[in-house]
């Protein structure tokens, strides 16, 4: 088997692990060896068959509440051992004018998508510590670099992931522990249901609607996300730090 | 899909980056021709300048007769001078630019046909972190590879549709025979200004050109910057 350059010994943990990105990303971690541990919001029957399945262990807690970070890293450690991978992938989405969003609802997405990445790597840095070494991946979105109408929180906390995984690769690579992004553009996943239904049209639709401004002229697959966040975590490579990959067919073509 | 059998052409593949792109592919299965000025440790070794389009494209013609359609090419051939812009000359200036975005341009000339033919394929050209933040004395380097980026950029978009991506990667110093032993690149207290606090290795690039030609891809027109943090 070729080396695919995936810890296979500490505990990889991957947010949002129940659906489209981050059910790829744990099935293509756990077929190459890794142990994954599965984190969403609730030990649904869905994440429970997922770890099964990929010989995986469920670690459910709202990412958003620090309280319930902080207890799920702690009960997985003590449980498995330490953590030297994380993939921060679970996010919150909701689409609104400006004007017409919800507080609360705005602040709800900023809280999971901006602070929850923040929760989870102060709560995963001392394990990785221990190890002395460590991957850490965050899941941005093109929105964060380019923004998009009606999406204003969305793409305010994707593009503060942005300069938080700039500013963590150089904070943290002098003591190994390697931090990186990935921006996938527009993907195939339950949450172009969300755009479906802010633009008032079936999911194909918006999937055929997306893939007229993608120069591959398609929407991309989970597996394509997944097979970037492989890539960042190949422990062959340290020396790719604070980088964003951008995942998207070519709809964006620049620099982050 | 799997790696075995496929065809990869290497520019440059005689030492540094070139020569590790080549070994790591060969180790993944490829076959993988070889062109450099010298010959190369590959399974076909080709010689000649990248900047000679009329060879580029003999060469290309050789591969696929000797190896079989090509699926991937990769541009690495190159070379790097550090002037201060009043002293480099008007031939060190063409020069410069002839290898570095001539000679990707003659081997997208030379590849894209037996690609478009098969309806798939991945062109990845080596650029670097000079092309992104520029540096002293790197006016004519950090000018050709800057200009590989606009390259890349428009041909990805151009033949996307037809099932081509293209790509480029995007190294910091690398610890080659590129640079020399008393290079300012090499100086520890140059090194200590990078997050990662070191060079980069060439295998690192390799495996990052492994996963951009891999079929499992959606990355387009797309620079993977392997720099140690230098710019970011």
């Amino acid at each position: 088997m070729i080396d695919t350059g995936l810890d296979t010994e500490a505990i990889t943990l991957i947010t949002g692990a129940q659906q489209g990105i981050g059910e790829a990303i744990t099935r293509r971690f756990s077929a190459a060896g890794a142990r994954c541990a599965l984190n969403d919001l609730e030990a649904t029957t869905r994440l429970v068959d997922l770890a099964k399945e990929t010989n995986s262990v469920v670690a459910p807690a709202d990412i958003s509440n620090r309280a319930l970070v902080h207890d799920m890293v702690e009960q997985l450690i003590d449980s498995h051992g330490p953590i030297g991978t994380l993939v921060c992938n679970a996010a919150y989405m909701t689409m609104a004018p400006f004007l017409d969003h919800d507080v609360e609802d705005w602040w709800k997405v900023v809280n999971t998508n901006l602070t929850g990445a923040f929760n989870l790597v102060q709560e995963v840095l001392p394990s990785m510590r221990s190890l002395g070494a460590g991957r850490i991946v965050i899941v941005s979105s093109y929105w964060g670099v380019t923004g998009w109408p009606d999406a204003t929180a969305y793409a305010a906390s994707k593009a503060g992931l942005v300069s938080f995984i700039k500013t963590l690769g150089r904070e943290l690579a002098p003591e190994g522990i390697i931090v990186n992004g990935i921006a996938p553009g527009v993907i195939s996943t339950p949450q172009l249901e969300v755009d479906a239904r802010d633009a008032g049209v079936s999911v194909a639709e918006i999937e055929a609607q997306y893939a007229t401004a993608i120069p591959a002229q398609r929407v991309g697959q989970p597996s394509e996300i997944a097979e970037g966040v492989a890539f960042l975590c190949d422990r062959r490579i340290g020396s790719m730090v604070g980088t964003i990959l951008q995942v998207n067919g070519g709809e964006v073509r620049a620099r982050v | 899909m799997s790696a075995a059998a496929r065809v990869a052409l290497v520019t440059g593949a005689a030492s540094g980056i070139g020569a590790s792109i080549a070994s790591h592919l060969r180790h993944e299965g490829f076959l993988v021709a070889g062109f450099d000025l010298v010959p190369s440790d590959c399974d076909l070794s080709l010689e000649g300048d990248v900047s000679d389009g009329a060879v580029v494209a003999a060469a290309v013609a050789h591969a696929q007769r000797e190896l079989g359609p090509i699926a991937a090419a990769i541009n690495v051939a190159g070379y790097y001078e550090m002037l201060a812009i009043s002293d480099i000359t008007q031939a060190q200036w063409d020069r410069m630019l002839t290898v570095h975005l001539g000679g990707l341009f003659n081997l997208t000339k030379a590849v894209l046909p037996g690609m478009v033919e098969l309806g798939t394929g991945s062109l990845v050209a080596i650029t670097s972190e000079l092309a992104i933040g520029g540096g002293d004395h790197d006016a004519h380097y950090a000018a050709a590879k800057g200009a590989i980026l606009g390259f890349v950029r428009s041909l990805a978009v151009e033949v996307a549709p037809t099932g081509i991506r293209v790509n480029a990667v995007a190294p910091g110093p690398c610890d080659t025979p590129l640079l020399s032993a008393d290079s300012p690149w090499r100086d520890r207290a140059y090194l200590d200004t990078l997050p990662a606090q070191r060079l980069a290795d060439p295998n690192e690039i390799a495996v990052a050109v492994s996963y951009l030609i891999n079929h499992d891809s959606f990355m387009v027109g797309e620079t993977i910057s392997v720099n140690s943090g230098a710019v970011i």
